[in-house]
């Protein structure tokens, strides 16, 4: 008693035994895939299933019975022939009409996953060329040697060269026909080898040159498991501290926005917000505050989404965080150019003044130490009230703005100091510059000899930086001293005139000022060493003096205690 | 094995013509030319010829008919299409020649075949 299975051969319908139906499954299986590469394959194995139905048909009317048993299915075998017996045949007429996807016999190069000391490269390279991969690794290693070109070139091989991963790629690489007959050689091949592998491994038998390979392999794979691990760990420490920073950056923006926009504090007075004229201060803060912080607030969730892995950020909400910060990008560029327009044109004006000259024909340059104030400060420090009689010293040390005053000195043709005011700004147009060159103030002072200078011009309060700035020009008469104290020179720029070299010259490198002398080409350091020898010399005998004045009270009170100790000793 | 070989191609070289020459008698099945093929000891197994009768019929040289049967499914009936026989006529002058060329070259080496070689 067997089991039969109920079969549909091209719409008819037949009993088979088990056994018989796997046997003729197989063969239709080696059928099919023999025929697989040509273009009529699926007409040619239809003939032969339908003329397999007929046979099994005549088969079953000539033996009256209703069931294929094996033997049926071998006959009709036998009759229709093996796949090796199809193959005489075919080798050359198929090759008219077939397509192989390789001509039998070319070669593919391939990395060798069989036979590989490293990567396979050398074995795949002697496979192209059908020779010994021992002479393609000779080569290797000895071109290793010249400048190490060879590793870069094996390397180069290593990534361009793919491995043959599957068995048709390890068939091509060996040139071994794409065929049914192939595959069986190939997998006898393969198997036969395995079990050498396998026979050799258990007899120790494997060159150690391969046992070597084997063993640093394995040493990388655990470093490697190892390194993944670690590396996971400190990846995430390092995407932990990164988006601390950028939290941090957040709350910072924000703090700024609030102190800005909600208090009115902040930097509208230093430089370089000063640019900004006080009607688009707060829109241009608002929109660069946006402008920065969406970056920060889409790296956070980035790195959050990394480290945590989960989901992705909505994929609407990017797409407004996006156009938002497109908008605002957009904004701010506008209002930078708004801004920017302000600097179009420069207006410039010039105001000479006539100074006193002095009877010893010396001026003193210094910096005005006075604190400017406003007429509205004045009211608001109750200046007349709390202060009268005092001077309010100028002790701020803000470099809120760029350094705006230049002092040139030149040489007068009049026997009195000139003073030559030019006051230059930018604005929108001619008009709007000259105003903005008008609207400011600087203060100096002629005390006699002495002409004070303040550090900076002033512009009027709450209005918007333009690029104020003053050239002064000095005339001095010829022959005349000029003292210039180094803190002028600290806060104002002084065009050609070195204090510190200066001070060097006058041999007084701690003195407050340097002395100069007008020539006929120019303000020239005045050169006077003899007083300084002379102070020199007076001081070290000074110093002499005292020396041996302390060496004499010394003296003494170690004589008078040797004196008591001599009169103890004694009682 | 090159005496195989030689086989294998002098059978290859003529089993075409006798495809032909056998289709050209009229209407033939697929086994009918099994039958005769074998008789001639040209082909074993029928497997084979399937492939040859798809190649013969892209190339124009053969049509078939399906024709209806009582034992199983309907069934090729082969017959030489128009260029068929065109080709049919050059391969017989082939043969002519070659049956002239052979028959020369071997002389009275080896008596003419009978019906029935001897395998």
């Amino acid at each position: 008693m067997n089991k039969t299975i109920i079969i549909n051969i091209n719409g008819i319908v037949f009993h088979i035994e088990e056994d018989a139906y796997e046997i003729l499954k197989n063969y239709m299986t080696d059928v099919k895939r023999h025929f697989s590469n040509s273009a009529d394959s699926l007409e040619i194995t239809t003939d032969i299933e339908n003329r397999v139905a007929e046979m099994f048909n005549e088969l079953l009317a000539a033996e009256n019975k209703q069931v294929i048993v094996e033997q049926d299915v071998h006959t009709i075998i036998e009759q229709m022939g093996r796949v090796e017996d199809f193959e005489n045949l075919e080798d050359e007429t198929a090759s008219a009409n077939t397509q192989y996807t390789d001509a039998p016999g070319t070669r593919k190069l391939f990395r060798d996953p069989d036979d590989h000391l490293v990567s396979g490269v050398c074995a795949g390279i002697a496979n192209y060329f059908d020779i010994q991969p021992l002479w393609i690794r000779l080569a290797f290693a000895l071109s290793f040697f010249f400048a190490g070109s060879g590793l870069l070139l094996y390397i180069i091989l290593w990534i361009v060269i793919p491995q043959a991963a599957t068995r048709t790629d390890r068939m091509a690489m060996k040139g071994q026909k794409l065929n049914l007959q192939g595959f069986k050689d190939n997998l006898e091949e393969e198997l036969s080898s395995v079990r050498n592998h396998l026979n050799n491994l258990h007899q120790e038998a494997r060159p150690a040159i391969y046992k070597m390979r084997d063993f640093i392999g394995d040493l990388l794979m655990h470093l490697n498991l190892f390194f993944m691990g670690a590396g996971k760990i400190i990846v995430k420490i390092i995407g932990f501290a990164v988006l601390l920073v950028f939290f941090g950056f957040a709350i910072a923006l924000i703090a700024m926005l609030v102190a800005i926009i909600g208090f009115h504090s902040g930097p509208q007075g230093l430089f370089p917000f000063s640019i900004i004229a006080n009607e688009h201060a707060d829109r241009i803060y608002f929109v660069a505050f946006v402008a920065a912080f969406i970056p920060v607030v889409t790296i956070i969730i980035v790195i959050i989404t990394a480290l945590f892995n989960t989901r992705t950020i909505n994929r609407s909400i990017a797409t407004t965080l996006l156009v938002v910060w497109l908008c605002s990008l957009g904004l701010l560029i506008g209002l930078a150019v708004n801004v920017a327009s302000h600097f179009r044109s420069t207006g410039k004006i010039s105001q000479v003044t006539n100074l006193k000259a002095t009877p010893d024909n010396v001026y003193y340059l210094k910096l005005n130490d006075v604190k400017y104030l406003t007429h509205d400060d004045s009211l608001r420090l109750n200046v007349k009230g709390n202060f009268n009689g005092m001077i309010i010293k100028n002790d701020d040390n803000e470099y809120d703005e760029p350094r705006n005053v230049n002092i040139n000195i030149q040489r007068s043709d009049v026997s009195h100091p000139v003073l030559i005011e030019t006051f230059i700004a930018q604005g929108s147009d001619d008009a709007d510059a000259l105003l903005n060159a008008r609207n400011t103030t600087y203060v100096f002072l002629q005390q006699d000899s002495v002409i004070k200078f303040d550090d900076k011009l002033r512009r009027l309060e709450n209005a918007a930086w333009h690029d104020e700035h003053l050239d002064i020009t000095l005339q001095i008469p010829l022959n005349a001293k000029v003292i210039i104290d180094q803190d002028l020179d600290n806060r104002i720029n002084l065009d050609g005139v070195n204090i510190g070299d200066c001070k060097n010259l006058n041999k007084q490198d701690n003195a407050t000022s340097a002395t100069f002398i007008m020539m006929d080409n120019g303000l020239q350091c005045k050169i006077d060493t003899v007083v300084t020898v002379k102070t020199k010399a007076q001081i070290d005998s000074a110093r002499r003096v005292e020396n041996a004045k302390t060496i004499a009270r010394l003296q003494a009170q170690v004589d008078s205690a040797r004196t008591a100790d001599s009169l103890q000793k004694k009682k | 094995m090159i005496v195989e070989n030689t086989q294998t191609q002098m059978r290859k070289g003529i089993l075409e013509y006798c495809i032909l020459s056998i289709i050209a008698k009229g209407e033939t099945y697929a086994s009918d030319i099994i039958a005769e093929l074998k008789k001639a000891q040209l082909l074993v197994v029928e497997g084979t010829l399937y492939p040859l009768l798809t190649r013969l019929k892209n190339n124009g040289l053969l049509t078939y008919n399906w024709v209806e049967s009582t034992s199983g499914p309907p069934r090729k009936y082969y017959v030489l299409a128009d260029e068929g026989r065109i080709v049919l006529e050059q391969l017989d002058k082939t043969w002519k020649e070659l049956e002239f060329a052979v028959h020369i070259a071997i002389g009275d080496r080896i008596p003419p075949a009978t019906e029935q070689p001897t395998a």
